[in-house]
Protein backbone atom coordinates (compact mmCIF):
# COMPACT_ATOMS: atom_id res chain seq x y z
CA UNK A 1 0.00 0.00 0.00
CA UNK A 2 2.69 2.45 0.92
CA UNK A 3 4.94 1.13 -1.88
CA UNK A 4 2.27 1.79 -4.62
CA UNK A 5 1.69 4.94 -2.69
CA UNK A 6 5.14 6.12 -2.80
CA UNK A 7 5.52 4.68 -6.57
CA UNK A 8 2.37 7.30 -7.69
CA UNK A 9 3.94 9.91 -5.63
CA UNK A 10 7.06 9.60 -7.65
CA UNK A 11 5.43 9.40 -10.93
CA UNK A 12 3.41 12.77 -10.70
CA UNK A 13 6.60 14.34 -9.43
CA UNK A 14 7.84 12.73 -12.74
CA UNK A 15 4.74 13.75 -15.12
CA UNK A 16 4.91 17.02 -13.46
CA UNK A 17 8.49 17.99 -14.09
CA UNK A 18 8.71 16.92 -17.98
CA UNK A 19 5.42 18.57 -18.69
CA UNK A 20 6.96 22.46 -17.04
CA UNK A 21 10.57 21.81 -17.84
CA UNK A 22 10.47 19.81 -21.31
CA UNK A 23 6.79 19.53 -23.15
CA UNK A 24 6.19 23.65 -21.99
CA UNK A 25 9.52 24.61 -23.68
CA UNK A 26 8.71 22.90 -26.84
CA UNK A 27 7.80 25.12 -29.47
CA UNK A 28 6.80 23.53 -32.60
CA UNK A 29 4.21 25.99 -33.43
CA UNK A 30 0.78 27.34 -32.07
CA UNK A 31 -0.90 24.34 -33.41
CA UNK A 32 1.08 21.99 -31.29
CA UNK A 33 1.20 21.45 -27.56
CA UNK A 34 1.68 18.18 -26.36
CA UNK A 35 -0.18 18.22 -22.48
CA UNK A 36 1.64 14.55 -21.08
CA UNK A 37 1.07 15.27 -17.72
CA UNK A 38 -2.48 13.45 -18.02
CA UNK A 39 -1.11 10.29 -18.38
CA UNK A 40 -0.88 10.18 -14.19
CA UNK A 41 -4.62 10.03 -14.43
CA UNK A 42 -4.22 6.89 -16.90
CA UNK A 43 -1.90 5.10 -15.21
CA UNK A 44 -4.17 5.32 -11.65
CA UNK A 45 -5.16 1.95 -10.27
CA UNK A 46 -8.54 0.62 -11.83
CA UNK A 47 -10.40 0.36 -8.25
CA UNK A 48 -8.88 3.81 -7.13
CA UNK A 49 -12.19 5.02 -5.37
CA UNK A 50 -13.82 7.72 -7.88
CA UNK A 51 -13.90 10.70 -5.46
CA UNK A 52 -9.77 9.92 -4.95
CA UNK A 53 -9.93 10.16 -7.80
CA UNK A 54 -11.73 13.69 -8.86
CA UNK A 55 -9.47 14.91 -5.95
CA UNK A 56 -5.77 13.36 -7.47
CA UNK A 57 -6.98 15.22 -11.19
CA UNK A 58 -8.02 18.42 -8.94
CA UNK A 59 -4.43 18.66 -7.63
CA UNK A 60 -2.63 17.45 -10.22
CA UNK A 61 -4.55 20.21 -12.34
CA UNK A 62 -3.55 23.09 -9.91
CA UNK A 63 -0.02 22.02 -9.90
CA UNK A 64 0.11 22.30 -13.51
CA UNK A 65 -1.83 25.41 -13.46
CA UNK A 66 0.68 26.63 -10.50
CA UNK A 67 3.91 26.19 -13.01
CA UNK A 68 2.25 27.74 -16.16
CA UNK A 69 -0.28 30.41 -14.82
CA UNK A 70 -3.46 29.99 -15.31
CA UNK A 71 -5.27 28.88 -12.77
CA UNK A 72 -8.59 26.88 -13.14
CA UNK A 73 -7.55 26.03 -17.11
CA UNK A 74 -6.02 22.65 -16.70
CA UNK A 75 -7.67 22.05 -13.44
CA UNK A 76 -10.88 22.21 -14.82
CA UNK A 77 -9.62 20.02 -18.28
CA UNK A 78 -8.34 17.33 -15.55
CA UNK A 79 -11.19 16.96 -13.12
CA UNK A 80 -13.26 16.55 -16.13
CA UNK A 81 -11.04 13.46 -17.49
CA UNK A 82 -10.91 12.06 -14.21
CA UNK A 83 -14.75 12.21 -14.06
CA UNK A 84 -15.07 10.21 -17.66
CA UNK A 85 -12.31 7.86 -16.58
CA UNK A 86 -14.74 5.33 -15.05
CA UNK A 87 -17.40 5.47 -17.77
CA UNK A 88 -14.51 4.92 -20.34
CA UNK A 89 -12.93 2.02 -18.38
CA UNK A 90 -16.05 0.47 -17.94
CA UNK A 91 -17.48 0.92 -22.31
CA UNK A 92 -13.78 -0.66 -23.06
CA UNK A 93 -13.37 -3.26 -20.54
CA UNK A 94 -12.33 -6.41 -21.25
CA UNK A 95 -13.88 -9.68 -22.36
CA UNK A 96 -12.79 -10.98 -19.13
CA UNK A 97 -13.42 -7.68 -17.00
CA UNK A 98 -10.01 -6.21 -14.76
CA UNK A 99 -8.16 -8.40 -12.64
CA UNK A 100 -8.36 -7.08 -8.95
CA UNK A 101 -6.18 -4.85 -7.75
CA UNK A 102 -4.53 -4.22 -11.32
CA UNK A 103 -3.17 -1.09 -13.20
CA UNK A 104 -5.07 -0.10 -16.74
CA UNK A 105 -1.35 -0.27 -18.06
CA UNK A 106 -0.39 -1.92 -21.43
CA UNK A 107 1.37 -4.44 -20.00
CA UNK A 108 -1.79 -5.87 -18.72
CA UNK A 109 -4.07 -5.40 -20.73
CA UNK A 110 -2.68 -5.03 -24.41
CA UNK A 111 -1.36 -2.42 -26.91
CA UNK A 112 -4.85 -2.00 -28.64
CA UNK A 113 -6.95 -1.52 -25.06
CA UNK A 114 -4.21 1.09 -24.14
CA UNK A 115 -4.25 3.08 -27.39
CA UNK A 116 -7.84 3.37 -27.26
CA UNK A 117 -8.26 3.95 -23.87
CA UNK A 118 -5.24 6.86 -23.82
CA UNK A 119 -6.60 8.41 -27.13
CA UNK A 120 -10.13 8.51 -25.65
CA UNK A 121 -9.07 9.97 -22.15
CA UNK A 122 -6.77 12.72 -24.07
CA UNK A 123 -9.12 13.43 -26.45
CA UNK A 124 -11.64 14.47 -23.29
CA UNK A 125 -9.05 16.58 -21.52
CA UNK A 126 -7.41 18.17 -24.55
CA UNK A 127 -10.90 19.37 -26.08
CA UNK A 128 -11.70 20.99 -22.95
CA UNK A 129 -8.58 22.48 -22.49
CA UNK A 130 -7.99 23.93 -25.49
CA UNK A 131 -11.44 25.73 -25.72
CA UNK A 132 -11.42 26.78 -22.24
CA UNK A 133 -8.06 28.57 -23.07
CA UNK A 134 -9.19 30.59 -26.13
CA UNK A 135 -12.59 31.15 -24.47
CA UNK A 136 -14.93 31.42 -27.17
CA UNK A 137 -16.45 29.31 -30.18
CA UNK A 138 -14.82 32.21 -32.73
CA UNK A 139 -12.17 29.74 -34.90
CA UNK A 140 -14.21 26.87 -33.77
CA UNK A 141 -12.27 24.76 -36.38
CA UNK A 142 -9.22 26.07 -35.88
CA UNK A 143 -8.94 25.30 -32.25
CA UNK A 144 -10.50 21.92 -32.95
CA UNK A 145 -7.47 21.26 -35.57
CA UNK A 146 -5.16 22.02 -32.71
CA UNK A 147 -7.13 19.53 -30.27
CA UNK A 148 -6.16 16.99 -32.40
CA UNK A 149 -3.02 17.77 -33.68
CA UNK A 150 -1.84 17.85 -29.92
CA UNK A 151 -4.16 14.90 -28.75
CA UNK A 152 -1.86 13.14 -31.69
CA UNK A 153 1.61 14.10 -30.33
CA UNK A 154 0.00 13.83 -26.53
CA UNK A 155 -1.07 9.94 -27.32
CA UNK A 156 2.51 9.10 -29.32
CA UNK A 157 4.53 10.87 -26.15
CA UNK A 158 2.52 8.79 -23.59
CA UNK A 159 2.68 5.72 -25.94
CA UNK A 160 6.86 6.14 -25.64
CA UNK A 161 6.75 6.46 -21.61
CA UNK A 162 4.42 3.63 -21.53
CA UNK A 163 6.45 1.41 -23.79
CA UNK A 164 9.77 2.75 -21.32
CA UNK A 165 7.80 1.76 -18.13
CA UNK A 166 7.11 -1.75 -19.90
CA UNK A 167 10.51 -2.33 -20.78
CA UNK A 168 12.35 -1.40 -17.11
CA UNK B 1 -33.68 13.36 5.23
CA UNK B 2 -32.93 9.88 4.90
CA UNK B 3 -34.32 10.01 1.33
CA UNK B 4 -31.49 13.37 1.12
CA UNK B 5 -29.02 11.00 2.35
CA UNK B 6 -29.77 8.27 -0.10
CA UNK B 7 -29.56 10.89 -2.65
CA UNK B 8 -26.02 12.35 -1.44
CA UNK B 9 -24.59 8.64 -1.48
CA UNK B 10 -25.89 7.48 -4.79
CA UNK B 11 -24.50 10.56 -6.28
CA UNK B 12 -21.86 11.87 -4.30
CA UNK B 13 -18.98 11.22 -7.52
CA UNK B 14 -21.25 13.43 -9.17
CA UNK B 15 -21.33 15.98 -6.03
CA UNK B 16 -17.23 15.98 -5.74
CA UNK B 17 -16.88 16.29 -9.64
CA UNK B 18 -19.71 19.47 -9.52
CA UNK B 19 -17.55 20.90 -6.26
CA UNK B 20 -13.84 20.63 -7.74
CA UNK B 21 -15.37 21.88 -11.58
CA UNK B 22 -16.72 24.92 -9.82
CA UNK B 23 -14.11 25.59 -7.33
CA UNK B 24 -11.70 25.37 -11.06
CA UNK B 25 -14.31 27.39 -13.08
CA UNK B 26 -14.15 29.94 -10.45
CA UNK B 27 -10.27 30.34 -10.56
CA UNK B 28 -10.81 30.41 -14.42
CA UNK B 29 -13.48 33.26 -14.63
CA UNK B 30 -12.06 35.20 -11.72
CA UNK B 31 -8.49 35.11 -13.28
CA UNK B 32 -9.54 36.71 -16.87
CA UNK B 33 -7.16 39.57 -15.62
CA UNK B 34 -5.01 37.01 -13.40
CA UNK B 35 -1.64 37.94 -14.26
CA UNK B 36 -2.30 40.35 -11.39
CA UNK B 37 -4.04 37.90 -8.62
CA UNK B 38 -1.80 37.15 -5.72
CA UNK B 39 -2.01 33.46 -6.26
CA UNK B 40 0.21 33.93 -9.74
CA UNK B 41 2.40 36.20 -8.18
CA UNK B 42 3.01 34.19 -5.43
CA UNK B 43 3.39 31.02 -7.19
CA UNK B 44 5.96 33.11 -9.82
CA UNK B 45 7.84 34.35 -6.70
CA UNK B 46 8.63 30.47 -6.38
CA UNK B 47 9.12 29.44 -9.91
CA UNK B 48 11.04 32.65 -11.03
CA UNK B 49 13.75 31.56 -9.17
CA UNK B 50 14.23 28.47 -11.40
CA UNK B 51 13.33 30.55 -14.48
CA UNK B 52 16.04 32.68 -13.82
CA UNK B 53 18.58 29.59 -13.39
CA UNK B 54 18.22 28.07 -16.45
CA UNK B 55 17.92 31.27 -18.48
CA UNK B 56 21.47 32.10 -16.94
CA UNK B 57 22.36 29.35 -18.18
CA UNK B 58 21.34 29.65 -21.49
CA UNK B 59 22.72 33.55 -21.20
CA UNK B 60 26.28 32.11 -22.60
CA UNK B 61 25.04 30.89 -25.33
CA UNK B 62 24.00 33.59 -26.78
CA UNK B 63 26.54 36.32 -26.30
CA UNK B 64 27.88 36.50 -29.71
CA UNK B 65 24.06 37.63 -30.98
CA UNK B 66 23.83 39.79 -27.85
CA UNK B 67 27.18 41.41 -28.49
CA UNK B 68 26.35 41.97 -32.13
CA UNK B 69 22.77 43.76 -31.86
CA UNK B 70 24.21 45.66 -29.06
CA UNK B 71 27.36 46.86 -30.97
CA UNK B 72 24.88 47.62 -33.78
CA UNK B 73 22.56 49.29 -31.47
CA UNK B 74 25.39 51.68 -30.10
CA UNK B 75 26.27 52.89 -33.66
CA UNK B 76 22.83 53.92 -34.19
CA UNK B 77 22.39 55.85 -31.04
CA UNK B 78 26.02 57.42 -31.59
CA UNK B 79 24.43 58.46 -35.21
CA UNK B 80 21.35 60.42 -33.60
CA UNK B 81 24.09 62.50 -31.41
CA UNK B 82 25.80 63.50 -34.09
CA UNK B 83 22.91 64.35 -36.00
CA UNK B 84 21.03 66.31 -32.73
CA UNK B 85 24.27 67.83 -31.64
CA UNK B 86 24.86 69.37 -35.36
CA UNK B 87 21.35 70.55 -35.39
CA UNK B 88 21.62 72.34 -31.68
CA UNK B 89 24.87 73.42 -32.76
CA UNK B 90 23.21 75.71 -35.64
CA UNK B 91 20.93 77.14 -33.29
CA UNK B 92 21.67 80.02 -30.91
CA UNK B 93 21.92 78.09 -27.26
CA UNK B 94 20.00 74.91 -26.08
CA UNK B 95 18.26 74.71 -22.89
CA UNK B 96 19.07 70.96 -21.20
CA UNK B 97 15.40 71.48 -19.10
CA UNK B 98 15.17 67.94 -19.10
CA UNK B 99 12.48 67.88 -16.62
CA UNK B 100 10.53 69.45 -18.81
CA UNK B 101 11.32 67.57 -22.22
CA UNK B 102 11.60 64.30 -20.75
CA UNK B 103 8.47 62.35 -20.94
CA UNK B 104 9.46 58.84 -20.87
CA UNK B 105 11.65 56.72 -19.38
CA UNK B 106 13.54 53.66 -19.78
CA UNK B 107 14.56 50.91 -17.75
CA UNK B 108 16.25 47.71 -19.60
CA UNK B 109 15.40 44.32 -18.43
CA UNK B 110 15.80 40.63 -19.11
CA UNK B 111 13.20 38.13 -20.00
CA UNK B 112 13.51 34.96 -17.86
CA UNK B 113 10.12 32.98 -19.22
CA UNK B 114 8.28 33.65 -22.10
CA UNK B 115 6.01 31.44 -24.18
CA UNK B 116 4.86 31.96 -27.81
CA UNK B 117 2.34 28.39 -27.74
CA UNK B 118 -0.29 29.46 -26.24
CA UNK B 119 -3.10 31.00 -27.40
CA UNK B 120 -2.67 33.67 -24.28
CA UNK B 121 0.96 34.31 -24.00
CA UNK B 122 2.66 36.16 -21.28
CA UNK B 123 6.60 36.93 -20.39
CA UNK B 124 7.85 37.47 -17.40
CA UNK B 125 11.31 40.25 -16.60
CA UNK B 126 13.12 40.62 -13.95
CA UNK B 127 12.71 43.61 -12.52
CA UNK B 128 9.77 44.84 -10.27
CA UNK B 129 8.00 47.20 -8.21
CA UNK B 130 11.60 48.02 -6.33
CA UNK B 131 12.94 48.85 -9.83
CA UNK B 132 9.71 51.27 -10.73
CA UNK B 133 8.19 48.84 -12.73
CA UNK B 134 4.19 48.75 -13.15
CA UNK B 135 1.12 47.66 -14.69
CA UNK B 136 0.57 49.34 -18.30
CA UNK B 137 4.23 50.36 -18.75
CA UNK B 138 5.24 49.77 -22.21
CA UNK B 139 7.42 46.73 -23.26
CA UNK B 140 9.99 46.90 -26.31
CA UNK B 141 12.58 44.76 -27.51
CA UNK B 142 15.68 46.06 -29.93
CA UNK B 143 13.35 45.46 -33.16
CA UNK B 144 10.52 46.78 -32.30
CA UNK B 145 6.69 46.49 -29.84
CA UNK B 146 6.92 43.44 -27.58
CA UNK B 147 3.89 43.73 -24.81
CA UNK B 148 2.44 45.53 -21.49
CA UNK B 149 3.08 44.89 -18.08
CA UNK B 150 0.11 43.69 -16.57
CA UNK B 151 1.28 42.63 -13.10
CA UNK B 152 4.06 43.49 -10.72
CA UNK B 153 5.68 41.84 -7.52
CA UNK B 154 8.86 43.06 -5.41
CA UNK B 155 11.20 42.09 -8.06
CA UNK B 156 9.65 40.61 -10.87
CA UNK B 157 6.90 41.62 -13.53
CA UNK B 158 4.74 39.67 -15.85
CA UNK B 159 4.14 41.43 -19.58
CA UNK B 160 1.12 40.44 -21.53
CA UNK B 161 2.69 39.34 -25.04
CA UNK B 162 1.70 41.21 -28.12
CA UNK B 163 1.21 37.50 -29.16
CA UNK B 164 -2.35 37.31 -27.16
CA UNK B 165 -5.87 37.57 -28.23
CA UNK B 166 -6.47 40.06 -25.43
CA UNK B 167 -3.64 42.64 -26.62
CA UNK B 168 -4.63 45.04 -28.79
CA UNK B 169 -2.86 48.69 -29.93
CA UNK B 170 -3.36 51.60 -31.49
CA UNK B 171 -1.05 51.09 -35.00
CA UNK B 172 -0.63 53.57 -37.64
CA UNK B 173 0.79 53.30 -41.60
CA UNK B 174 4.29 55.37 -41.01
CA UNK B 175 3.34 56.50 -45.05
CA UNK B 176 0.10 58.61 -44.17
CA UNK B 177 -0.33 57.93 -40.88
CA UNK B 178 -3.82 56.57 -41.15
CA UNK B 179 -4.11 54.35 -37.80
CA UNK B 180 -6.81 51.09 -36.68
CA UNK B 181 -6.27 48.48 -34.13
CA UNK B 182 -3.75 46.08 -34.51
CA UNK B 183 -4.36 42.38 -32.72
CA UNK B 184 -2.94 39.44 -32.92
CA UNK B 185 -5.30 36.50 -34.17
CA UNK B 186 -3.56 33.46 -32.71
CA UNK B 187 -2.38 31.51 -35.61
CA UNK B 188 1.55 32.43 -36.48
CA UNK B 189 3.76 33.97 -34.00
CA UNK B 190 5.04 35.92 -36.87
CA UNK B 191 2.38 38.10 -37.32
CA UNK B 192 -0.57 40.29 -36.24
CA UNK B 193 -3.72 41.75 -38.16
CA UNK B 194 -4.11 45.34 -38.19
CA UNK B 195 -7.80 46.42 -39.03
CA UNK B 196 -9.72 49.30 -39.52
CA UNK B 197 -8.00 50.64 -42.38
CA UNK B 198 -10.17 52.67 -44.76
CA UNK B 199 -10.41 51.19 -48.45
CA UNK B 200 -9.36 54.48 -49.95
CA UNK B 201 -6.13 54.70 -48.10
CA UNK B 202 -3.31 53.27 -50.55
CA UNK B 203 -1.23 49.93 -48.55
CA UNK B 204 1.32 48.61 -50.17
CA UNK B 205 3.16 45.48 -49.33
CA UNK B 206 6.42 46.53 -47.10
CA UNK B 207 5.27 49.59 -45.84
CA UNK B 208 5.92 50.01 -42.14
CA UNK B 209 3.41 50.03 -39.03
CA UNK B 210 4.34 51.81 -36.09
CA UNK B 211 2.76 52.76 -33.02
CA UNK B 212 0.66 55.71 -32.32
CA UNK B 213 0.97 57.30 -28.80
CA UNK B 214 -3.05 57.36 -28.55
CA UNK B 215 -2.96 55.04 -25.85
CA UNK B 216 -0.49 56.74 -23.14
CA UNK B 217 1.34 53.21 -22.95
CA UNK B 218 3.23 53.00 -26.03
CA UNK B 219 5.66 56.08 -27.41
CA UNK B 220 4.78 57.48 -30.52
CA UNK B 221 6.40 55.46 -33.55
CA UNK B 222 8.28 52.88 -32.31
CA UNK B 223 8.10 50.24 -35.22
CA UNK B 224 5.60 47.20 -35.00
CA UNK B 225 6.55 45.15 -38.89
CA UNK B 226 5.67 45.86 -42.31
CA UNK B 227 2.65 45.28 -44.31
CA UNK B 228 3.10 41.46 -45.61
CA UNK B 229 -0.61 40.89 -47.07
CA UNK B 230 -3.80 42.79 -47.22
CA UNK B 231 -7.21 41.93 -48.55
CA UNK B 232 -10.50 43.87 -48.55
CA UNK B 233 -13.05 42.51 -45.74
CA UNK B 234 -17.22 42.55 -45.73
CA UNK B 235 -17.06 45.93 -44.45
CA UNK B 236 -14.89 49.50 -46.09
CA UNK B 237 -11.91 48.15 -44.33
CA UNK B 238 -8.91 46.49 -44.78
CA UNK B 239 -7.48 43.61 -43.02
CA UNK B 240 -3.74 43.76 -43.30
CA UNK B 241 -1.57 41.19 -42.42
CA UNK B 242 1.64 42.76 -40.62
CA UNK B 243 4.65 40.66 -39.97
CA UNK B 244 5.94 41.17 -37.01
CA UNK B 245 9.45 42.66 -36.67
CA UNK B 246 10.31 41.32 -32.85
CA UNK B 247 10.93 37.87 -32.84
CA UNK B 248 9.14 36.25 -29.88
CA UNK B 249 11.19 33.07 -30.05
CA UNK B 250 14.34 34.93 -29.32
CA UNK B 251 12.92 37.86 -26.99
CA UNK B 252 15.39 37.95 -24.26
CA UNK B 253 16.65 42.14 -23.99
CA UNK B 254 13.80 44.68 -23.47
CA UNK B 255 13.43 48.03 -22.34
CA UNK B 256 10.47 48.87 -20.07
CA UNK B 257 9.06 52.22 -21.10
CA UNK B 258 7.05 54.46 -18.54
CA UNK B 259 5.12 57.13 -19.72
CA UNK B 260 5.91 60.61 -17.06
CA UNK B 261 2.84 62.30 -18.31
CA UNK B 262 0.54 59.43 -18.30
CA UNK B 263 -1.91 60.80 -15.52
CA UNK B 264 -2.13 64.11 -16.90
CA UNK B 265 -3.18 63.14 -20.48
CA UNK B 266 -5.56 60.46 -19.09
CA UNK B 267 -7.15 62.81 -16.27
CA UNK B 268 -7.69 65.53 -19.24
CA UNK B 269 -8.92 62.96 -21.31
CA UNK B 270 -11.89 61.97 -19.07
CA UNK B 271 -12.49 65.30 -17.98
CA UNK B 272 -13.79 65.66 -21.66
CA UNK B 273 -15.35 62.59 -22.53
Amino acid sequence: MINSVLRFLLIFILLVLLQVLLFDNIQFSGYINPYVYIMFILLLPVEIPAWLLLLLSFILGLTIDLFSGSPGMHSSATILAGFVRPYVLRVISPRDGYEAGSDPSMMTYGFRWFVTYAIIIVLVHHTALFYLEVFRFAGFFRTLFRVLLSSVFSVSFILLLEYYRKGK
Amino acid sequence: MRSLLNFLVKYNNLIIFLILEGVSIFLLATGNNYQNTHFVLGVRRITSGIDKKISNARCYLDLREVNRTLAAENIALKKRISQISKEESSLFFSVNDSVYKQQYQHTSAEVIQNSINRQKNFFTIDKGKRQGIKPDMAVISNDGVAGVIVGSSDNFSVAMSLLNLDFKLSARLKTNDYFGSLTWDGKNPHQAVLNDIPLHVSVNIGDTIETTGYSAIFPEGIMIGTVSNFKKTGGDFYKITVSLLTDFRKLRFVDIIANMKKTEQLELQNQYQ
